[in-house]
């Protein structure tokens, strides 16, 4: 716990990870939820913010969980910090588990401001019946891209590629997902199977069920489920102390 | 603890593939002892470390650190041993003091935070950014985390490679630190002045076992070298009036003869006789010369280079 509260304190003063976790993913949310004001999608009755804010928290949770993570953890992998933490009695699990903590404390906190600025500014709620899913989606969601976090840090070759590499390999998918444009479409029929298969749609479509009345995402849910044992195995398979 | 040394090591062995890195490695430390393992770069010296400090499972051989079992006890050995590895950074935000705080959250008893800064030397520097500090800061810093769990032993390895001279001295100083709070300190080096300035004990190791072990003086004697005689040319000698001393194998370089033997008191005495037959006296300028510590390293390094190593003899 302890362990945690100091990983926190060095989240916020460190302006770099603060600005692009918090700030990044709150202004696509004001801008863009600007731009969708006033819109319906196609042949509904239904708000076009109602289902973008959703899409902005999968947004904010895998860049949380994700790119957060997965940047940090390479970057004390290869300054040599982890290595450092083997040479004290402090247990790993206990080390790992404060990263971990602090971790889902920056996810619901980036989670419950996208939430209110998303209520404030465009009135965009989850129903109430949606609760229980948004509450699945959001644990879910911030545990399988925490795995997947962790083993991408396994694959990342240096410090300063860090950022670059856990932002480019998931922000096209996250483009052409639709996360940033709620009627975002046209894409050959092969490609959208394929991003289908990607847990980031998984996991906007899961939130934007508990905003908006879609059928129940089991689909969804179970691929999350199945990319956070890729993700879990992948990283405890490949987790080393030092680069 | 009452096994009598602070570290024991037992024909230790490791191979990595086909590679034989460690040959049989046989030492000991004693507590309160700053011990040196000297050797060139690809000796073993880090493997050595790693395996005490319970990194490396060594192939064959025992292993016993602070009684400990290094690879079977890691956690009960970190609670006791300080480690500074070859190269290992901070957190990037963390400021000095409170990173040593950190640091000594993570021990059951650690040392008061204003004794660590001032045991490196660091207490001016005490809410500086850590990646503002120096090299030799930062490497002083080591130290200090090292030294968080107030250790009874501490491990350093290669502590001033690359150092500029006031950064290497005053990580000199902290090391004098360690000694006089009393810790037992194993550290390695490719540096023959560190050595023989800091350690109270040396063993040379190279590729892959100790070549000798000892005080400074006792490496220098038992690296066989000769002791150099050596004396001021007399003017008859270099005119050739008088024949050379039989039974010594002198060299006559301009003004200086020398001479070098493995036993100078029967040298001396053969020198001392001829020098009083053809009536020169005393011999002006007669010097006798201790082989030194650096005399042995450099022979024995200089073989290790050379072509006797596949044979294996010793120098």
């Amino acid at each position: 716990m302890g362990q945690a509260l100091i990983e926190q304190r060095s989240f916020w003063r460190s302006a770099e990870y603060a600005l692009f976790t918090f700030v990044f993913p709150l202004m696509i949310l004001l801008l863009i939820g600007a731009a969708n004001v006033g819109s319906y999608l196609p042949g509904t009755h239904i708000k076009n913010t109602t289902v973008f804010v959703p899409g902005i928290l999968a947004f904010g949770v895998i860049v949380a969980a994700y790119v957060n993570l997965g940047s940090k953890v390479a970057v004390l992998r290869h300054d040599g910090v982890l290595k450092r933490i083997k040479t004290t009695p402090l247990p790993s699990g206990a080390y790992l588990g404060g990263l971990l903590a602090s971790t889902v404390a920056t996810a619901i906190l980036l989670t419950a401001g996208t939430g209110l600025i998303g209520w404030l500014a465009f009135g965009a709620a989850p129903r109430p019946g949606g609760l229980l899913v948004l509450a699945a989606g959001l644990v879910l969601g911030i545990v399988c891209f925490a795995s997947l976090g962790l083993a991408i840090s396994s694959v990342i070759t240096s410090a300063e590629s860090a950022g670059p590499v856990t932002y480019a390999s998931f922000l096209p998918i996250a483009i052409i997902s639709g996360v940033f444009d709620p009627t975002f479409g046209g894409l050959p029929p092969w490609l959208s199977h394929l991003v289908d298969l990607f847990p980031v749609k998984s996991l906007a479509q899961v939130l934007q069920n508990a905003y908006a009345v879609r059928p129940f995402p089991a689909w969804d849910l179970a691929n999350l489920a199945l990319w956070t044992a890729a993700g879990a195995t992948f990283a405890v398979w490949r987790f080393r102390w030092h680069s | 603890m009452t096994d009598g040394a602070a570290v024991q090591v037992r024909d230790l062995r490791m191979s990595y593939g086909a590679t034989q890195v460690l040959c049989g490695v046989d030492f000991e430390v004693s507590y309160g002892e700053v011990f040196c393992l000297l050797g060139p770069n690809g000796a073993g010296k880090t493997t050595t470390l790693e395996i005490l400090e319970g990194f490396r499972r060594p192939t064959a051989g025992t292993v016993r650190v602070l009684g400990l079992d290094p690879a079977a006890q890691p956690a009960r050995l970190r609670e006791r041993a300080g480690m500074v590895l070859q190269e290992c950074g901070f957190p990037r935000q963390a400021r000095v003091a409170e990173l040593i705080d950190l640091w000594r959250t993570y021990y059951p008893n650690p040392r008061p935070l204003g004794d660590l800064l001032e045991v490196v030397e660091l207490t001016e520097a005490r809410n500086t950014q850590v990646r503002k500090l120096s090299a030799g800061q930062r490497r002083r810093l080591d130290f200090a985390l090292a030294l968080a769990g107030d250790p009874d032993l501490v491990f350093l390895d290669e502590p001033t490679t690359g150092f500029d001279p006031e950064a290497r001295r005053r990580c000199w100083a902290a090391i004098e630190n360690l000694r006089r709070l009393g810790k037992t300190v194993l550290l390695t080096t490719h540096y023959l002045d560190e050595a023989e300035r800091l350690a109270d004990r040396i063993a040379i190791l190279r590729s892959g076992r100790i070549e000798l072990s000892g005080t400074t003086q006792e490496v220098a004697v038992l690296g066989g070298l000769a002791t150099r005689i050596s004396f001021t040319t007399p003017a008859a000698l270099r005119r050739g009036q008088i024949p050379l001393p039989d039974g010594i194998d002198l060299s006559v370089c301009g003004s200086e003869s020398v001479c070098h033997s493995g036993n100078p008191g029967m040298t001396l005495r053969l020198l001392l006789d001829w020098a009083l037959r053809h009536g020169l006296g005393d011999l002006d300028g007669l010097a006798v010369t201790a082989p030194s510590l650096e005399d042995t390293y450099l022979q024995l390094t200089a073989a290790g280079a050379g072509l006797s190593r596949d044979n294996g003899d010793r120098p």
